[in-house]
């Protein structure tokens, strides 16, 4: 963009910046002293520790300074780098949270801001002040002395699908399940968090396909159907998340632990068979189905594979359903919240008490890193143990539609 | 939760107000302001939800800072920009502001500062902390088709009627009626307006029931005849002449010595068009009705302001009087405010029309919100609430 600042000619009647508008100085003192109505100091809270690393931003719990001392979460928009503003993704998930009011989902306080002065170039940073949640999944089966019962592994499911099928009704896709995204109080109660890659859906117009990007969802939960590259995806991708942290109740850390896409795919070859129009029709037409290498004549053996962990027959056939290659057939959170696995003794039980005995707070953040003790009998992949390759956090500006 | 709605006195002790600028030439800046940004985005091509959103950040802003301290135009900008990101139609800050200097004359454009970009920048946190990040806004549009698809009588006197109330809306946005109505009732209103001035009178709508003595009964409640008339001459008198502007094309310094008028403009008419925002609802959204508007503006350099005159109909005598109010406005807040007079009004109630709503947000396959197979004894998890309406522009 040229001729910004081109230097005007000295006849132009020029707006006198001094007498009609506010000049620089008036207008940074005005901006510094501004009381926002609608938008708090963030100093009304005090940090207390980092807590996490969000996908946009550090996440710190932080306490309330006035007389109710309450916790809260407090994640930081980060900005840098950020040639076009405020980000998008943090505006969308502003929006998203604040449509999306449940019980099993994380619930978004308001945002804070820090005071604008010369310090910060009169550009405040932002915060989204959330409830605080002790505990969160991957936290909690990091640690050998958190022993869930059978019956509290089906009130961590049974929220687990209560909040995506309230966020799949609301058009809504989670995009970035997995088990350190799945936040639970100390009372037991499970919230969704992280909203940082979702987005609004809607289901395919006839003749006309969506184009989402498919560069989403931590590597070790991502389903087939992104890894084959499929742009026109839906809510099934956050029901396979809600599979692989439901086999994670049990093996206690990711079951597929892949160092790449391709890798990836092979482990979940292993485990549910090869992909095959026969068992998936349609997947011959996934961009990457023929530029990957798919392993051949691998049986399905997802209950022989996870039967010695997970004892229940109704959950290792519910773990069936929801890691079924082809995403017409996995179950929807509803089909899921209806299965057996939930209306079978033992029932689903209150966490509070097992909670009870554990006064630290657990996050998979703070937590040492977790066994590489996976699912057993299959190919030790190199470098399994490291952390999964985070989502690929996009621009905003690219996650369109095209 | 701030309240976005806002009675006639509020909307006069404005910060401008309170810092020596003239509600006259207040209105103006507001004007100006939102056909910039509606000009703006046309050119850019952005659909009219984005540039309705951006036009409603801009009116909130201003109520609770002064022109005096933001210039319009650059605000504008800014409120394009965030807008575009809010509806999935982002442009770059650089491009929008090469259009807006394009649009504008240097010694406007002067107020964006010698780095625009950065500018816009700082003004867009400013914007976010002044509008609570309340970034979802909806619009009088949708309503608009959902109301018309309800109506019954002749197609193409409909379609007429609907096109012309299409662009009332496109031109309540230059007025702070979004600031002291919700969408439904503006709707309501500009169609009424558009149903009087091209004769098409509304015998008969599906969903009609013996309760109801006017279409818009079915679709909100209690809406008086004042109410309505008093919406209508407010984007009425846009196309009346201005009064003469009391301030320059920035704001005066408070002891004022009279400012040299820019280019000054006649009123900006924008009749309502031919482009059938009907066309929307069956075929594919390509056109934007909102570009017609402002594609139309007449700018003759130095005759009389054209005056655009309006079949009259009655009960709006030309030359259009100030509204009159029968009743004082009601006590503040009384969320959501309808009549103008008599008992508190009672709560909004929308009643679902028999057909589908208009395609804004096409119908998904979705489960219905109680969908939840009636459990056995002692089984079944409760249902969450049921869904809020989806809040994104399908893609």
């Amino acid at each position: 963009m040229q001729g910004v600042s081109a230097p005007r000619e000295p006849t132009q009647p020029v707006i006198s910046t001094t007498s009609t508008i506010l000049n620089m100085r008036e207008k940074e003192k005005y901006i510094e002293d501004f009381d926002f109505p609608f938008c708090d100091e963030s100093s009304k809270y005090e940090k207390v520790a980092k807590i996490g690393q969000g996908t946009f931003g550090e996440v710190f719990k932080a306490r309330q300074r006035n007389s109710n001392k309450k916790f809260v979460a407090m994640k930081k928009v980060l900005m840098d780098n950020e040639k076009e503003g405020f980000p998008i993704t943090a505006l969308r998930e502003i929006k998203i949270l604040q449509l999306l009011k449940h019980e099993n989902v994380v619930n978004l306080i308001e945002i804070c801001r820090t005071k604008a002065t010369l310090h910060n170039k009169y550009r405040s940073t932002f915060y989204l002040v959330f409830d605080f949640c002790e505990h969160d999944l991957a936290g909690l089966l990091s640690n050998v002395n958190v022993k869930f019962s059978l019956g509290e592994i089906k009130k961590v499911m049974q929220q687990l699908l209560n909040g995506l099928y309230y966020i799949h009704s609301n058009k809504i896709l989670h995009r970035d399940m997995k088990a350190a995204n799945v936040l639970i109080t100390k009372n037991g109660i499970l919230k969704l968090a992280d909203f940082g890659l979702a987005r609004a859906f809607s289901l395919a117009k006839s003749g006309q396909v969506n184009k989402y990007t498919n560069r989403v969802v931590t590597l070790w939960y991502r389903p087939p159907e992104l890894l084959l590259g499929d742009r026109n995806y839906g809510p099934p991708v956050d029901m396979w998340g809600a599979g692989c942290i439901m086999a994670e109740m049990w093996t206690r850390s990711p079951i597929m632990q892949g160092p790449t896409e391709q890798q990836q795919l092979i482990l979940i070859s292993q485990l549910c068979g090869s992909c095959t129009p026969d068992v998936w029709p349609g997947v011959e037409n996934l961009d990457l189905y023929n530029k990957m290498e798919l392993p051949k004549g691998q049986k399905r053996k997802v209950k022989e594979r996870l039967k010695p962990y997970v004892k229940d027959p109704y959950g290792c056939d519910l773990l069936d359903k929801l890691l079924q290659l082809d995403p017409a057939k996995r179950y929807d959170a509803d089909t899921a919240l209806n299965h057996d696995f939930f209306w079978t003794d033992p029932m689903p039980c209150d966490l509070a008490n097992m909670l009870a005995q554990h006064t630290q707070s657990m996050f998979e953040y703070l937590a040492p890193p977790r066994r590489p003790g996976h699912l057993r009998h299959h190919h030790h992949v190199a470098g399994a143990q490291a952390k999964p390759a985070q989502p690929v956090q996009d621009s905003g500006y690219q996650d369109r539609v095209f | 939760m701030p309240y976005w709605y806002y009675d006639k006195k509020d909307l006069q002790n404005t910060p401008s107000f309170r810092d020596a600028i003239s509600t006259d030439t207040e209105n103006r800046y507001r004007k100006e302001g939102a056909r910039f940004i509606i000009d703006t985005g046309s050119k850019m091509d952005l659909g009219y939800n984005t540039v309705a959103t951006g036009v409603v950040y801009f009116h909130r802003f201003y109520m609770f800072h002064s022109f005096r301290t933001f210039p319009r135009y650059i605000t504008a900008c800014c409120c394009l920009f965030l807008a575009g990101k809010v509806e999935e139609t982002p442009k770059k800050c650089k491009d929008i502001i090469k259009v807006a200097k394009s649009l504008l004359t240097e010694q406007k454009f002067a107020s964006f500062g010698d780095d625009p970009k950065e500018e816009v920048m700082t003004l867009e946190r400013i914007l976010l902390q002044t509008i609570k990040f309340d970034l979802q806004v909806e619009h009088p549009y949708g309503y608009l088709l959902k109301y018309a698809k309800c109506l019954k009588g002749d197609k193409a006197k409909l379609q007429k009627m609907v096109q012309m109330a299409w662009t009332f809306v496109n031109d309540s946005l230059c007025t702070t009626l979004c600031l002291q109505w919700e969408p439904e009732v503006i709707a309501v209103a500009l169609m009424f307006l558009a149903g009087k001035l091209s004769k098409f009178e509304v015998l008969d709508w599906n969903g009609r029931n013996p309760k109801h003595n006017a279409w818009w009964d079915m679709f909100v409640e209690d809406i008086t005849m004042e109410l309505l008339e008093d919406i209508c001459h407010q984007v009425l008198d846009l196309y009346s002449p201005q009064p003469q502007s009391s301030g320059g094309d920035s704001p005066p310094a408070p002891p004022v010595s009279k400012q040299p008028k820019n280019d000054k403009k006649p009123p900006s008419i924008t009749p309502p068009t031919s482009v059938s925002p009907i066309a929307v609802v069956t075929s594919k959204p390509v056109l934007t009705p909102m570009k017609n508007g402002a594609d139309l503006k007449i700018e003759p350099p130095k005759i009389e302001p054209i005056r655009y005159t309006y079949p009259a109909y009655p009960g709006l005598a030309a030359p259009y009087p100030p509204p009159v109010y029968s009743a004082p406005p009601p006590a503040l807040p009384p969320p959501p405010r309808l009549a103008l007079g008599g008992p508190p009004p009672p709560a909004l109630v929308y009643t679902e029309p028999p057909p589908a709503p208009p395609p804004r947000f096409p119908p998904v396959n979705v489960p219905p919100p109680n969908y939840f197979p009636p459990p056995l004894p002692g089984r079944g998890p409760p249902p969450p609430g049921p869904p809020p309406r989806p809040y994104y522009p399908p893609p």
